[in-house]
């Protein structure tokens, strides 16, 4: 079994939740009350009810096909629930007009399985882009992308086109354009899915320090290695319905 | 998010420059034709309105009349109608003149000239005035009130006609291609286009660089069909000049109307354009 470095993670989030103190109430960063989702009369989540807190450390698993990815695009607003309602960051997002939703996607970095990365633009224009979207004048942008860079290891290949990196380095990339403009909610599919698992494990301890730095995260993957390395709370979707709901291993 | 647009604008633009081009002067052409059009009726409309061109109106007055009655009648309406000469057609001249005035009486004219009735001519700035005669009953018909001016305003209303069509239609293609061109642009950059809203560009920052990409051939053709305009009317002018008429200059509301038009339209089909497609993405 692959063994990552991250034991941290838990520890630190787990010591920040319980510090807060039993009688002090946690903000619902994401709430989805009876959500289901069909495509074509094909049920893909039935009935879904789901609470996470701010701060939390979140894995959401489940076979393929369990929901996981449908799941995550309801709460970046590409679809719609079929029923239900989906609340993120405060806000409703199904019912979110057009003009809205970008303002509701700049409050959360979405780190995608395919990347996504703009493939005109050089890895440094990649992140400060996203950055410039966000309001942030040209120069700080650059600071902050070159910063982000570093952290990843990627400084050297800033002016590289995405098509000439590896699958690792666009996964990182994908990664520092999520993390670059300190979303407070951070959703990733299958993040570590092209990484090796040294990579890998790099990736989930910085995600565990942004998760100490106070940003909520939701990590959908299939890989039970990562699951098992880092005792988190767990959501196994299965059939569109959480199976289960609790620290993992259990 | 302006330098953005611009600066992708740019690019855009210069990775279809042909296109661009192309869709500067299809736009150009139709607004110059349209442009020049407008100049030419600017310069006639004086023409038209201030002529002070004389015209002559044939009257056939009864065959019944006797020389005598002839004469009073005619005696009266040149001091009724000071404005008007009335002159008497010879009847050497009547067969031709008939022939002229009222083609429809060519059968008349092939039974010789006894059977003639007497025709007298009026020469009148105001043609239309004539048609006053139309009741009384010593005339037997009116002839054909055409005039120069009136020739002038018909042809200076097909003119206006003839050049706005063909513009419209131009104008049309030229619109019609800005519109594809950005359907097809944004058909080419769909998944940075997706990108970009999935990681919260608003639909102002997607939008930018394909107006600013629309906008630049429209620029271009304002300008193209502004100097194209002053261009043919200096030509016209010289034409006219030889003629001893006066000058054609452009108005200035033309050229504004055409560097507006150079530059609205395209940027029109091309909002019109990216609001469809921002619609058919979100909902579809």
């Amino acid at each position: 079994m692959i063994q990552f470095d991250v034991r941290g993670c838990f520890e630190r989030s787990h010591h920040r939740a319980t510090s807060c103190g039993a009688s002090q109430r946690r903000l619902s960063v994401i709430r989805l009350r009876g959500i289901s989702k069909e495509y074509d009369r094909r049920k893909i989540l039935r009935n879904l009810d789901l609470q996470v807190d701010s701060g939390e450390f979140v894995f959401l698993t489940g076979p393929s096909g369990a929901g996981k990815t449908t799941l995550l695009r309801l709460l970046y607003a590409v679809e719609r629930p079929t029923d239900g309602e989906v609340w993120v960051a405060g806000r409703r997002v199904d019912e979110l007009s057009r003009a809205r939703l970008p303002l509701l996607r700049r409050k959360i970095g979405v780190i995608f399985q395919d990347f996504k990365l703009l493939k005109r633009k050089t890895v440094l224009e990649n992140i400060t882009f996203v950055l410039r979207i966000h309001g942030i004048a040209p120069r700080e942008a650059q600071r902050r992308a070159l910063q982000v860079l570093k952290r990843l290891g990627l400084q050297h290949r800033q002016a590289a086109l995405p098509d000439t990196l590896s699958g690792g380095e666009q996964q990182r990339v994908a990664i520092a354009r999520a993390l670059a403009y300190q979303p407070r909610l951070i959703l990733a599919d299958e993040p570590t899915g092209n990484l090796d698992a040294d990579l890998a494990s790099e990736l989930l301890s910085l995600l565990c320090d942004i998760n100490y730095q106070g940003a909520t995260v939701l990590v959908a993957t299939h890989d039970h290695a990562i699951l098992e390395s880092i005792p988190a709370r767990t959501l196994v979707l299965h059939q569109g319905r959480v199976h289960y709901d609790g620290m993992w291993p259990p | 998010m302006i330098p953005h647009a611009i600066a992708e604008g740019w690019l855009l633009l210069c990775q279809r420059g042909a296109v661009s081009l192309v869709l500067a002067l299809m736009l150009a052409v139709p607004i110059s034709v349209a442009g020049i059009g407008l100049t030419v009726r600017h310069w006639l409309a004086p023409m038209v309105g201030l002529s002070g061109q004389s015209s002559t109106v044939a009257i056939l007055l009864h065959p019944q009349l006797d020389e005598q009655q002839r004469q009073r009648w005619i005696a009266d309406e040149i001091a009724a109608h000071p404005e008007w000469s009335i002159s008497e057609v010879s009847n050497d001249d009547l067969a031709t003149r008939l022939g002229r005035w009222f083609p429809y009486l060519d059968e008349l004219v092939a039974g010789g000239e006894a059977s003639l009735p007497p025709m007298i001519e009026i020469v009148t700035v105001d043609p239309e005035s004539v048609a006053i005669l139309e009741g009384q009953s010593e005339v037997l018909a009116v002839g054909p009130r055409s005039s120069i001016r009136q020739a002038l305003s018909r042809a200076s209303r097909r003119l206006a006609w003839g050049m706005g069509l063909l513009s419209m239609i131009l104008l049309a293609g030229a619109v019609l291609l800005a519109a594809v061109w950005v359907h097809l642009e944004l058909f080419r950059h769909a998944d940075e286009i997706t990108i970009m809203r999935l990681v919260g560009a608003t639909e102002r920052t997607i939008r930018g660089p394909f107006l600013v990409a629309v906008a630049i051939p429209g620029a271009m053709a304002a300008a193209l069909s502004v100097v194209g305009t002053i261009a043919a009317s200096a030509g016209l002018s010289r034409l006219t000049s030889d003629l001893g008429l006066s000058p054609i200059n452009v108005p200035t509301t033309v050229l504004v109307m055409q560097a507006v038009a150079g530059l609205v339209l395209p940027v029109v089909a091309a909002v019109i354009t990216l609001a469809r497609h921002a619609t058919d993405e979100l909902e579809g």
